[in-house]
């Protein structure tokens, strides 16, 4: 390790109702590679978009090769030689490897494009990382991983000096991986800074010199990487009181009958042999990170998405879930994490989303029997305390929270027995938040049975009654929340085969 | 501004249509008293004026509200102006080359613009296909089938003296050197009809949300590769009745034409307010919209300008309503 090439130093910022960052450090070495990590929602990307002038701080400095800086945009944080390859490429599928190197400053001979010459320096960008690429193949023929070598080397033209890795091993397999940590390692060895963001435990270990841990938005501290062990940042990432009482004891009897029974369900890469059970009344949480294939599952379960193979059991009966219409009609609703866009019509009003999965009940013959409509909409915005003026507004003005709450009155007017909430307070304030805890307590007391999917540490262990955790599309865990610690979900959320 | 749309009666009717009621008058005046300045012994107010310019307007209505159906799902038809000629080319040529009745000539007339539906609405719902795509094909099959159906022959429907003439009822019935504009009453039942469809049932209900947010209807279990169809049937459907209203107009029908007749319909439906990315739909606006164009028509032609002037004028209207309808949804979110 050298010189200190970049420092962020009291890193402060907040959104309307979050503090998303608060007094964040970080210290990155010439010739280290530097973990950063933290659970969801840690601030990690949030840090790293200050860093590259996609936000603007509020408060601290950064120091970039002994000069103070502050970008406005990322275009200025590349040309000074800070790059971030995203996790996400942004790739242009249908140009040429060398093409997408170059794009926005291609090589120009006159007035046209000099491809050859590009293909030439994207040759020798590639000789440089030691990997084999074509530069005149077409990108989306490529591999992801391919492809992530391809950013790399995008990055690596722009004389990059700090380069940031968000989540790149994500996508890869076991032998890309290995392929990519041997050009960090060289982009080590001349000297480079690189930041290096990941969930997964054991790379960190392989790969990174030092590691900083983030929680809630705020700095935890920064450790040597060979001197600490795996539970070491496990406790840090997770070393938060919890001020909601998590639930000590599963409120399900234990010969609570069986609602739903999931076997071996296959699903692309993200859902592999998942198997569950849903009791009667039951909270069933699922816990993971990002990306662990939870909404996957829940989709393919829905019938939303294709699945290759495995079986439903409804109450005991086995069935056939293809689409959403037959989930539905098995008595399944599901609540998307993603509300506007999976949820609800906005530019329609609370009565008629109401009624939207049970429309065949509100009709009078052909016609739909509107009085009947706004009847049951009025009483579900009075069960549910829906903020609205009225069963005729249109929902795209209510709040996140009412928004909600209207999905769940949809499910409700169809009287759905299983619900699948999926992240049910992602964007919903405090207040709302409570609500919907004590509507979904309500709800199985009733005799509903629920699956949650959070992210949020706090929620899991404050709502489920059992918890089954996954990663990188399989169960790794299943915990009775009588023995649910956060440590024991982070270990099975981070455990890779 | 913000008393008169809070208004009851407006609310109903709508705050847009009534503008557009308003511009369908205004245009009406500025023709009676443009048209004597420009060309000398020329009137415009004349009750003959008025019947040339609905006839206009019948055959263009019936595509028009169909079209609207397919637009509230976010989706276009782009066939169904050489649909409309296909249909009266086919049961144009069993009626006067093969002497079929004449009813059943109707009922083919319909169902040749039902099949045409159909067809769009399988290939754009359940094979995924862009409707613009399937529609631009399938208006090249239609022209396709009528030209080779009648041997390329133009189709000539009978006058209303001939046998199986009694069509023409449809459009119009002389009484007395008067005549009854029979047309406008079936053009506005239909309409009717079509804003109940849209308004008040459960296709209506679940088009315009499929127009809205198609993942989240699909997601409440809802089948809406099946509604979708339904609103290309029923565009079809209403292609093939426009077909009775045109031959009831012009007599003759060309094969190989058309395509000037889709955009004047799609025209005439956003000119009354419905979204071209679905979701919001007038049948109101759309009967407005209609006579408007078909008010355009009529006034060029009477001040002795060309025809081709009219395209250009509906061309600059649909370019400012659309202008406008991003606007305000821009300015809403």
């Amino acid at each position: 390790m050298g010189d200190v090439i970049l420092t962020m130093k009291g890193i402060d910022k907040s959104f309307p109702g979050v503090h998303a960052l608060d007094h964040v450090d970080l210290e990155i070495k010439k010739g280290e590679v530097h973990a950063l990590m933290g659970e969801n929602g840690a601030g990690k990307s949030t840090l790293m978009k200050v860093l590259t002038g996609i936000y603007s701080k509020d408060e601290g400095t950064i120091t970039y090769e002994g000069k103070e800086v502050e970008f406005s945009n990322p275009r200025e944080a590349q040309d000074a030689g800070i790059v971030i390859v995203h996790q996400e490429l942004n790739m242009l599928g249908h140009l040429t490897v060398a093409q997408n190197i170059f794009i926005g400053r291609e090589i120009m001979n006159g007035k046209l494009i000099d491809d050859k010459r590009m293909n030439e320096e994207a040759r020798k960008l590639f000789d440089q990382l030691g990997i084999d690429i074509d530069p005149k193949e077409t990108m989306s023929r490529l591999t992801v991983g391919k492809q992530q070598m391809c950013e790399i080397a995008k990055a690596i033209s722009h004389e990059a000096k700090v380069i940031v890795f968000d989540e790149p091993s994500a996508a890869l397999t076991e032998a890309e991986i290995e392929e990519l940590f041997k050009i960090i390692r060289d982009l080590r060895d001349k000297q480079l800074g690189i930041v290096y963001i990941s969930h997964r435990m054991d790379e960190i270990k392989v790969i990174t010199d030092r590691v900083t841990v983030m929680r809630d938005g705020g700095y935890v501290g920064t450790l040597i990487t060979k001197d600490c062990t795996k539970d070491d940042i496990i406790n840090m990432m997770v070393g938060r009181v919890i001020y909601e009482d998590p639930k000590t004891e599963s409120a399900v009897a234990k010969d609570a009958p069986v609602v739903l029974k999931v076997e071996h369900l296959n699903a692309g890469r993200m859902v592999r042999d998942v198997s569950f059970e849903l009791r009667k009344g039951e909270i069933l949480g699922f816990s993971g990170l990002m990306g662990a294939g939870r909404t996957e599952t829940a989709r393919a379960l829905f019938g939303a998405d294709p699945k290759e193979s495995g079986d439903v059991y409804v109450n005991g009966q086995k069935v056939e879930i293809k689409t959403p219409q037959d989930a539905v009609k098995c008595g399944i609703g599901y609540l998307s994490e993603d509300r506007k866009r999976y949820g609800i019509v906005v530019a329609k009003t609370v009565a008629e989303n109401s009624t939207m999965a049970s429309l065949e009940n509100y009709m009078k013959g052909l016609f739909i029997d509107k009085k009947k409509e706004c009847q049951v909409a009025q009483e579900y915005v009075e069960t549910l305390k829906t903020k609205t003026p009225g069963v005729d507004q249109l929902v795209v003005n209510l709040s996140g929270g009412n928004q909600q709450k209207v999905v769940i009155a949809k499910w409700l007017v169809r009287n759905c027995d299983i619900l699948i909430f999926d992240e049910p307070t992602r964007g919903i304030d405090v207040g709302a938040k409570s609500e919907i805890y004590q509507l979904m307590n309500e709800l199985v007391a009733e005799g509903k049975s629920i699956i949650m999917i959070s992210s949020e540490m706090t929620e899991i262990l404050r709502m489920s009654d059992r918890i089954v955790v996954m990663c990188e599309g399989r169960k790794t865990g299943e915990l009775d929340i009588a023995e649910a610690t956060q440590e024991r979900i982070m270990h099975a959320a981070t455990l890779r085969d | 501004m913000e008393k008169i749309k809070q208004n009851a009666i407006v609310k109903k009717i709508g705050f847009n249509s009534l503008v557009l009621l308003c511009v369908m008058i205004l245009l009406y005046i500025m023709f009676a008293v443009l048209t004597p300045m420009i060309k000398t012994n020329a009137s415009f107010v004349s009750y003959a004026r008025l019947v040339s310019a609905l006839k206009y307007a019948y055959f263009l209505g019936f595509l028009s509200l169909g079209v609207t159906f397919v637009i509230a799902t976010g989706g276009i038809d782009f066939s169904i102006g050489p649909v409309m000629f296909c249909a009266a080319l086919i049961s144009g040529y069993q009626l006067t080359s093969r002497g079929w009745p004449l009813a059943v000539c109707i009922l083919i007339c319909i169902l040749v613009g039902t099949a045409f539906g159909l067809f769009n609405g399988v290939l754009v719902s359940y094979a995924g296909l862009p409707s613009f795509i399937t529609s631009m094909a399938s208006m090249m099959l239609a022209k396709g089938l009528g030209s080779v159906f009648t041997k390329t022959q133009p189709v000539s429907w009978p006058q209303s003296e001939e046998p199986g003439g009694w069509y023409r009822n449809l459009v119009g019935i002389k009484a007395g050197g008067m005549e009854i504009p029979t047309g406008l009453i079936l053009l506005i039942i239909g309409a009717i009809i079509c804003a109940i469809i849209l308004n008040k049932t459960m296709a209506g209900r679940y088009i315009l949300c499929i127009g809205s947010n198609r993942e989240a209807v699909r997601l409440s279990g809802v089948n809406t590769k099946k509604w979708e169809t339904l609103a290309y049937v029923i565009c079809g459907t209403l292609a093939g009745m426009a077909a009775l209203f045109y031959v009831g107009k012009n007599t003759t029908v060309l094969p190989g034409l058309g395509d000037t007749m889709n955009n004047e319909a799609i025209a005439g439906c956003v000119m009354g307010g419905t979204s071209m990315t679905g979701g919001v739909a007038s049948i109101g606006g759309t009967l407005i919209g209609v006579l408007i164009i078909a008010l355009l028509q009529e006034g060029i032609m009477a001040m002795g300008f060309q025809i081709h002037y009219q395209y250009i004028i509906t061309g600059l209207i649909v370019l400012v309503v659309v202008w406008a309808d991003l606007r305000s949804r821009r300015r809403r979110n």
